[in-house]
């Protein structure tokens, strides 16, 4: 009997384990990657939160702490690796550099806080179809009226220079 | 039906279809996915090659312009309106291909950086030069003042295929032509395709070029039968 309770015991230990643990890898949310629409900083001009939006147009908003990590890159490729605490007016600079640049990053976060936010290495291959064939399909829509247009055009143009030129005789 | 079917075949059309169709399978499926946009960076074998064409129709509009300045002939007049009219369709397709573009990839439809203003001060260069011959009396007063719009005009062009490298934004710099630098040029593969894809769009710019060209002429001789039409009327009249 007693056997049976430390296996009953041991079973609920193993499932409440599973399920804490199921649940702080909830509060660890997938990185987002996107471009910077938003800096906030306070009088001091450092840096308190930004926003990105990502490729579906969604804008997600983070606030830092002292621990979080930069590595940005600017226009000639140089990279920039430091923390909040450390440089905290300089993540504010380059957060607006790539504002100005469009040049997207990557963000990893817990309930908003970011942890890192570094230059994106790739991107959503699979989420930017209907862009590529919206681009394809009106212009090639256009094109094909466009042309159809003049066909037809020149039909009724040569139709009434045959009815003149009988005519006039 | 089949007649007109075969009234819309010309040469340079199946030529221009022909090339369109190695271009479009090179887009698709030769060249490989770009790591970092994505299948959407495919826009640029689109975007580029109207663009160009784009500019190809201001360069014909502003010399076709000052031809007609030079020797006041009405096909110089023709050609620049054509070649205006097709421009604005390319210029259309330039804008609009390049705000979808946009969109997933810098998060936002329009910026008003130097490269995307020029191009539409260039749309507008052509709406401009179309409304003007729409709306002035007929005559060579308009074909002059248009000439004149015309040859002006083409001062855009250098300004935006330069635009992205004076001012260093958000757009690319050149990829192409001689001003573009070796750092920023295409990969080998990408290049091909933009090369396949820039010249099946150049041959369908001068099939629309020509075919608007014979619509202008069609309309000069129409104007011309109408006025020997009601002077032969008149003249049984009397």
């Amino acid at each position: 009997m007693p056997k049976m309770k430390f296996a009953l015991a041991l079973i609920i230990a193993l499932t409440f384990s599973v399920a804490v643990a199921q649940t702080s890898s909830a509060d660890h949310e997938p990185p987002i990657s996107g471009i910077v629409v938003g800096v906030e900083t306070d009088d001091s001009g450092n840096l308190t939160r930004f926003a990105v939006s990502d490729s579906t147009g969604a804008v997600n908003t983070f606030t830092i702490f002292d621990g979080t990590e930069y590595g940005l890159e600017n226009q000639a490729g140089d990279r920039w690796v430091s923390t909040q605490g450390e440089e905290p007016s300089e993540a504010a600079r380059r957060l607006r550099d790539h504002r100005e640049r469009f040049a997207p990053i990557t963000v990893t976060s817990e309930n908003g806080t970011a942890f890192s936010v570094v230059e994106r290495e790739e991107g959503k291959l699979e989420t930017n179809l209907g862009y590529l064939f919206a681009v394809f399909a009106i212009t090639w829509a256009l094109f094909f009226a466009y042309v159809l247009y003049m066909g037809r055009k020149q039909r009724v143009l040569q139709h009434e220079i045959a009815r003149l030129k009988c005519t006039i005789g | 039906m089949l007649n007109k079917v075969l009234d819309l075949l010309d040469p340079l059309l199946i030529l221009s279809a022909a090339l369109m169709g190695v271009a479009l399978y090179l887009i698709f499926v030769w060249v490989p996915t770009e790591t970092n946009q994505g299948a959407v960076q495919r826009i640029l074998y689109f975007h580029v090659p109207v663009a160009w064409g784009s500019m190809m129709g201001i360069f014909v509009v502003s010399g076709s312009s000052f031809m007609y300045l030079w020797k006041k002939n009405e096909k110089w007049d023709r050609l620049a309106v054509a070649s205006a009219e097709v421009g604005v369709i390319f210029g259309a397709m330039m804008l609009l291909s390049g705000m979808i573009w946009a969109r997933p990839v810098w998060a936002v439809w329009w910026t008003g950086e130097a490269k995307l203003t020029t191009a539409l001060i260039l749309f507008f260069i052509y709406v401009a030069y179309l409304m003007f011959r729409a709306y002035f009396p007929p005559g060579t007063q308009r074909q002059r003042l248009a000439a004149i719009i015309g040859v002006i005009g083409a001062v855009d062009t250098p300004i935006i295929y330069f635009a992205a490298n004076l001012w260093s934004q958000a757009h690319p710099p050149l990829v192409t032509g001689p001003a573009a630098d070796a750092e920023s040029a295409l990969g080998s593969d990408l290049g091909t395709v933009l090369l396949a894809s820039t010249l099946a769009f150049s041959f369908l710019f001068i099939y629309m070029v020509q075919t608007r060209y014979k619509i202008r002429k069609s309309e000069d001789d129409l104007v011309e039968l109408k006025r020997a039409s009601s002077a032969s009327a008149m003249t049984g009249a009397n």
